[in-house]
């Protein structure tokens, strides 16, 4: 018995190590402990270092794969099209009364009826739609037409949407009018009433305006109210609509189709939609696909060149070079509308009622396809639409289109802008922990040091701030609510111009009000550094979390506060004036926007008067205050 | 309410109150995070509606709430548009109330200036702030724990022990609080985390106690049976919390596991998961036998992580009770990344429930993710909790020394 117990004690002792085990155990935590604490600037550095170059590897030719059908039931380009002549001079005929009502400059109301007019001669049911929106800008309004073709084969519960704006989304609806585009619709209309193949309502929409009248018809026809939208009601209804095809056809003929596929809030269309329309665009018809209206200057010599001149010719020979100015020109337009939650195109629009959609681009050009082609990748498309069971569901939500056949999925961008906010939350937990210890001269009961330690100093826990920088942060979060109230009023739309600096000048002295917070106890930690901490840590989960709903705005935000705010410092040696021109620096960065792009405030704030885009009171109430907290904390730290 | 937080607490409930009756959007009812099948308001609605037209409510699937809710609000306090803000503020109020006589019996002092945090503790913690909104039932659960916690520390056994009768009533997994409650009210609430020494009081004495829970548990179950006419609602209610019948998400852990579960495992994984919450209770109330109130707090933990059918008052709950107890705080070991984690889930939670059920471009893995980042956060601080409550007892350390854990 004895003897097995022996045994099993220096078998014991041979898996635990010798001593102790709880010693050893100790050791090893404090030796892990040691090593993480020394080497977390490191860590910070390096998450810092990979996650910005990762953002600036996104467009390398390296990344990305082709696009695929992921829907086995979409079956693209397996039908013969019928789409013909005879057709084609339908929708010339279409154009032709829609040029003369343009020379007689006919107001929307007359356009209207003129659509439903020939949908009605065609037999299809069509109504006109008023509405008007009441922003702060002024009053918009407009008439909507629509057409609603009762499916032959099933009970019209699913519906699919071909719609044109009146207004192109060239120049983000400049005023160019897409009257291509509708007559291309109406002669679709009277084509496709023809064939008994449908399984879903096919409803043709003809909105007003560029986005507002297509945000009045699809927020009615959803039963949705918006307190600044009258809109007459819709007498025509059909079911749920699953997928829509935005058609803008400005010019008179085009090379290129160009997929716009950004809704609202940085929502984006299921992947196979567009990869299904891309496929019968370019092999049933014979039309070569781009990403926008991005035509590459290496298919066509008239192009501007991507690169700039002073670039010697080695690099810009480069085929990788090449490809990354190419790639790299599309994210960034990609990053433009998604970040600011803007729509690229009328589709935009459907995407916030499920809707899978995207807008095709006629890119103008001198040929050589017109009506023709457009109405086959239509046709066909439409087929491909029919073919749908069940909604377009697969995880294919989520992707960076780099080039035309070429994505990006979720795991091979995401992680940028994750790193980056990892780095800030690593910062914010040194800062933190920092904070609570203090390196001291150690005084004992009777007020006297004590010698023990070397030169009398120890390592000391000692008391955060945790109130008092809650406290600031709230604060400013309301401010930003402040904020975001005036720059949406009527009185910041009458004069942007005036008033953008005044609230500039505002809002950068508001927060001197920290000021009057009395200073943490010497034996304390001081405010400023607890702020650091909390403001980076609230930073870096909302630069994680935002990466999911909208990378774009993730990865901007992750440019705009990783290294300001890791950098915000609470400084003891520097000057006062060092000191303000510092907070001036972040104040700049945080309220620039009001003297700087007055447009764009204003497009941001019409965007969410109109169309509900959160990006106007996500930066005046999220990044507005996080910025100005980075300040704070340099001024805070007398 | 007296002393110092005379109109502090009046002020919160006023403005509890403004946002009860603020036009907050519908959907803010139908919240799978704020209400479960089991204390939705819609479904309530629709349970009395029912009984109100003589149809059983319990002979469908949809109505799972205890006929004591059934009858209460068919009869005494009908929920009119008016009324039901009014009740649910009032429910917080009294829990909140509730919350703070726990306090100052704790710490044998008549006010303290501690009462008013506490109080905003309770009132505006956003994850009881938002179920009470959205009308669930889990507000009144969240009351009659806190009441029959403090009538416990009180002394008060039988008021005590009616409200857990009555919150067994409302919720079955309620049970586990039994043990502990029973024993708190043959001792003391006051801290004795600092000095832990063996209990103290006969247990001979929670023989009487626990008799009389059995009767009033008899007793509402009779009452509840008349309500009703028949034995349906047991298997409807009760049953729910045992069988999983519903299986609309919530922030909770089960539901995932069961849509996925074969049929085959289903009953034998149920009998694993109801029977777990049940071994954390012993080993808890020994542990903490010096300071029962600790132990009670540690089990509403227990519960907030492995509830059948929580919502998020169930860890808000547990998240206020920290206030309870300020001689921990120093002893913590990890709260920023408790508190991280938690930050993360709450934005999390209702990221992925929109973008799996609203927007469409997510799937359930989604949610389930983030109930999963939020149990985390959840176990994160009741892990936290233990440490700190049983590191206490060692206090301040010298120099060079260190805790380890055996």
């Amino acid at each position: 018995m004895d003897k097995v117990r022996n045994g099993l004690r220096t078998l014991k002792e041979k898996l635990r190590g010798q001593g102790n085990p709880t010693v050893a155990k100790i050791r090893r935590q404090r030796a892990l402990r040691e090593r993480v604490w020394k080497g977390l600037p490191y860590i910070r550095l390096l998450l810092f270092i990979v996650g910005y170059l990762w953002l600036l590897v996104i467009p390398s030719s390296q990344l990305g794969q082709g696009t695929y059908i992921d829907e086995n039931a979409l079956q693209p380009g397996q039908v013969n099209t019928y789409w013909s002549w005879g057709d084609v001079h339908r929708a010339d005929r279409v154009l032709a009364d829609l040029e003369q009502l343009r020379e007689r400059t006919a107001g929307s109301d007359e356009i209207a009826r003129y659509a439903v007019a020939e949908f009605e001669k065609y037999g299809i049911p069509a109504r006109t739609q008023q509405y008007s929106f009441d922003t702060v800008a002024g009053n918009i309004s407009g008439t909507n037409a629509y057409a609603v073709l009762q499916s032959p084969r099933a009970s019209g519960t699913e519906a699919i949407v071909i719609s044109a704006s009146w207004l192109s989304r060239t120049g983000e609806g400049d005023g160019t009018l897409n009257m291509r585009g509708v007559s291309t619709v109406i002669a679709l209309a009277s084509y496709l009433k023809k064939s008994s193949l449908w399984a879903k309502d096919l409803v043709f929409v003809i909105s007003d305006g560029y986005l507002d009248g297509m945000q009045a018809w699809i927020t009615t026809y959803h039963g949705e109210t918006q307190p600044n939208l009258k809109a007459e009601p819709l007498s025509l209804q059909s079911g749920v609509i699953w997928t829509a095809l935005n058609v803008d056809y400005p010019g008179h003929s085009f090379s290129h189709l160009g997929l716009f596929f950004e809704g609202l809030n940085g929502r984006l269309p299921n992947q196979d939609l567009m990869n299904a329309v891309s496929l019968i665009s370019r092999w049933t018809v014979g039309v070569p696909v781009v990403v926008y209206d991005h035509i590459d200057p290496r298919d066509d010599q008239n192009q501007p060149a991507l690169l700039p001149a002073w670039m010697p010719d080695v690099v810009k020979g480069n085929k990788d070079v090449q490809e990354y100015a190419a790639r790299a020109r599309n994210i960034r337009r990609h990053l433009n509308y998604q970040a600011r939650g803007a729509a690229s195109g009328v589709h935009g629009l459907f995407h916030q009622f499920r809707i899978d959609a995207f807008t095709m681009f006629a890119v103008p050009a001198d040929g050589p396809h017109g009506f023709h082609a457009i109405g086959k990748v239509l046709e066909s498309s439409l087929r491909t639409c029919n073919n749908l069971l069940e909604r377009l569901h697969a995880s294919f939500f989520f992707y960076l289109f780099v080039a035309p056949g070429t994505f990006m999925k979720i795991g091979s961008y995401l992680p940028s802008a994750i790193l980056v906010g990892t780095a800030m939350l690593f910062t914010g937990l040194g800062v933190w922990v920092n904070a609570g210890w203090t390196h001291s001269p150690v005084i004992d009961g009777k007020g006297e040091k004590v010698a023990s330690h070397r030169d009398g100093k120890a390592w000391q826990r000692r008391h955060r701030p945790v109130l008092q920088a809650v406290v600031i942060m709230a604060a400013t979060h309301f401010l930003g609510g402040l904020l975001f109230l005036l720059v949406s009023s009527s009185w910041y739309a009458a004069n942007p111009q005036v008033n953008g600096p005044i609230l500039y000048l505002l809002f950068t002295a508001a927060p001197f009000i920290v000021q009057a917070v009395p200073p943490a106890p010497p034996t304390h930690a001081s405010i400023a550094s607890v702020l650091k901490a909390f403001n980076l840590c609230f930073a870096s989960a909302l630069i994680s979390i935002t990466s999911v709903l909208n990378f774009s705005l993730a990865a901007t935000l992750a440019v705009f506060l990783g290294l300001p705010l890791s950098s915000a410092a609470p400084s003891r040696t520097s000057s006062s004036t060092t000191r303000l021109a510092i907070y001036h620096a972040y104040s700049a960065l945080a309220l620039g926007w009001l003297v700087l792009c007055p447009e764009e405030t204003r497009n941001a704030v019409w965007n969410w008067d109109v169309l509900r885009v959160w990006f106007a009171p996500f930066v005046c109430i999220v990044y507005v205050p996080l910025v100005l907290q980075a300040g704070l904390v340099g001024l805070l730290s007398v | 309410m007296d002393g110092a937080a005379d109109y502090a607490f009046p002020a919160l409930v006023a403005a509890r109150l403004a946002l009860a009756f603020a036009p907050l959007p519908d959907a803010l009812k139908y919240d799978h995070q704020l209400s479960s099948p089991l204390t939705s308001y819609s479904r309530l609605r629709e349970g009395i509606y029912l009984f109100e037209h003589g149809i059983d409510p319990y002979s469908g699937g949809f109505f799972r709430h205890s006929p004591i809710l059934l009858s209460l609000f068919s009869t005494v306090l009908p929920l009119t548009p008016y009324t039901s803000p009014l009740l649910w503020t009032a429910v917080d109020s009294v829990a909140a109330w509730a919350l703070v006589r726990i306090w100052r019996l704790r710490t044998g002092a008549k006010h303290t200036s501690r009462d008013k945090q506490i109080a905003a503790l309770y009132l505006l913690n956003s994850y009881i702030l938002l179920p009470s909104l959205a009308f669930s039932t889990s507000s009144i659960e969240n009351m009659l724990c806190l009441l029959a916690i403090m009538l416990a520390c009180r002394g008060r056994a039988s008021a005590s022990l009616f409200a857990l009768a009555s919150l067994v009533q409302l919720s079955l997994p309620s049970i586990l609080l039994a043990a502990p409650l029973l024993l708190l009210n043959i001792s003391r609430p006051v801290s004795r985390l600092a000095l832990p020494r063996p209990f103290e009081a006969p247990l001979k004495r929670t023989i009487p106690l626990f008799l009389e829970l059995c009767g009033y548990v008899a007793l509402l179950t009779f009452a509840s049976t008349l309500v009703c006419g028949n034995w349906l609602w047991v298997e409807k209610t009760w049953g729910a919390s045992l069988t999983l019948p519903d299986l609309t998400p919530n922030p909770g852990l089960w539901w995932y596991f069961f849509t996925e579960m074969f049929d085959h495992f289903r009953s034998f994984f149920l009998m694993v998961f109801s029977v777990h919450l049940i071994i954390y209770i012993i080993p808890i109330c020994i542990k903490f036998q010096h300071d029962l109130l600790y132990a009670t707090f540690l089990l509403v933990g227990v519960l907030a992580v492995f509830k059948p059918y929580p919502t998020l008052s169930d860890p808000g709950l547990f998240l206020s009770m920290f206030a309870v107890f300020p001689e921990i705080y120093p002893y913590l070991r990890h709260p920023i990344v408790t508190a991280l984690i938690h930050l993360h889930a709450s934005l999390l939670l209702p990221l992925f429930n929109s973008l799996w059920l609203r927007q469409g471009t997510g799937n359930a893995n989604f949610f389930y993710a983030s109930t999963l980042v939020f149990g985390m956060g959840n176990g994160a601080a009741l892990m936290d909790a233990i440490w700190a409550g049983l590191r206490a007892a060692i206090g301040k350390l010298k120099e060079g020394y260190e805790v380890a854990q055996e």
